[in-house]
């Protein structure tokens, strides 16, 4: 006699190393055979209709709510072929606009010059960054470096402004 | 739909993740007896058993996108089940309450079923909820799910994370408890 659910070879990997001989373990199935019949009459209650129709209400509205039109373009992008066709064609899009316009990756992202020179005939004037460092207690300091004609030696002179334009300096470096 | 040939489970959940309703509605009557039979043995609570239910179901309607229709949705759903129960009757005794197996409706349920051994049948019953509730949640549900749900070893050992050889452990051990139970011997 066998059960249903639980067959020999089953009870006997479960408690063959409990028994000597496989008679033992046999008259032990048989004696746990009354214990699944008994198993087999424990029936679980019915769950109510009604509540059967609460619980699929309540589960349907709890799941993640997507808007129609989402749901529309999931499911159009869920088609692997197309996902794979439309991969390509935007793959080609990208590449031809990095091609016809190279990014510029080496400007430099600050507007202000480091050092500007203005040349004249007899004169050079350094202005911009470097010098607004060096004389940062100065506004809008410039060095002009000038000659009073071609055989004379340079002179170089710091020219800027104080209190907001208010006192012009010259100053003889 | 069919109603000679039953929709797959697949072509449901197929139908489901677009949004069909009624789809839905034909998979949880399709399993819903299901859930709540492995809810009720291993939760053993009757006033919590329908909460139970209620966040399987919750879960698989979450999650059913991310099921792939390769491996088989009843593995898959005796596995959320049997997951959700477990932690559910966890919380459940961790919050310090206390099992009502509500003796009345057991009885009524076994005398309802039964007819002429009304009394023994109502007897067996109570006793088999009783060993049920004195074995640990693990072996309660290695039980359930091999002997009253027919979920191979393997499945089971997925399902509660462990090998094979603990859910076997596990089994033998829940049998012992059984049978010493219902020959009123004590455990």
């Amino acid at each position: 006699m066998q059960n249903q659910h639980f067959s020999f070879e089953e009870f006997k990997a479960l408690f063959q190393d409990s028994f000597d001989s496989q008679e033992e373990l046999l008259n032990e199935y048989n004696s746990f055979l009354q214990t699944f019949e008994q198993l087999d009459q424990t029936p679980v209650p019915d769950l109510p209709y009604r509540e059967k129709a609460k619980i699929f209400r309540r589960s349907w509205q709890g799941r993640p709510q997507e808007s129609p039109w989402i749901l529309t373009l999931l499911n159009f992008f869920r088609q692997p072929a197309l996902t794979f066709a439309l991969g390509i064609v935007i793959g080609c899009i990208l590449m031809s606009v990095v091609m016809n316009n190279p990014i510029d990756l080496t400007g430099t992202a600050s507007a202000d010059e480091l050092l500007e020179i203005e040349h004249t005939r007899y004169s050079r004037t350094y202005k911009g960054k470097i010098i607004n460092d060096f004389y940062s207690e100065f506004e809008n300091p410039k060095i002009i470096l000038e000659k009073a004609g071609e055989t004379e030696p340079p002179q170089r002179t710091l020219h800027g402004t104080l209190d907001n334009g208010e006192i012009y300096v010259v100053w003889n470096l | 739909m069919n109603r000679q040939e039953p929709v797959s489970d697949e072509a449901l959940i197929e139908a489901i993740q677009k949004g069909d309703k009624n789809a839905a509605a034909c998979l949880y009557n399709r399993h819903i007896d299901r859930v709540h039979r492995i809810c009720y043995r291993i939760v053993l609570d009757v006033s919590q058993v329908q909460d139970c239910v209620q966040e399987v179901w919750l879960k698989v309607f979450r999650n059913l996108d991310r099921f792939r229709c390769r491996e088989s949705f009843v593995a898959w759903l005796n596995t959320v089940t049997a997951n959700t129960a477990i932690d559910y009757y966890r919380k459940w005794i961790k919050q310090g309450n206390r099992l009502n197996r509500d003796k009345a409706h057991i009885r009524a349920v076994a005398a309802e079923r039964t007819g002429d051994q009304q009394l023994d049948n109502a007897l067996i019953h109570q006793r088999v909820y009783e060993a049920l509730e004195e074995m640990t949640v693990n072996q309660r549900t290695a039980l359930v799910l091999r002997y009253f749900e027919d979920m191979p070893m393997a499945e089971i050992a997925r399902t509660l994370g462990c090998t094979k050889g603990t859910v076997r452990t596990h089994i033998r051990r829940s049998l012992l408890a059984l049978r010493a139970k219902l020959a009123g011997k004590p455990i």
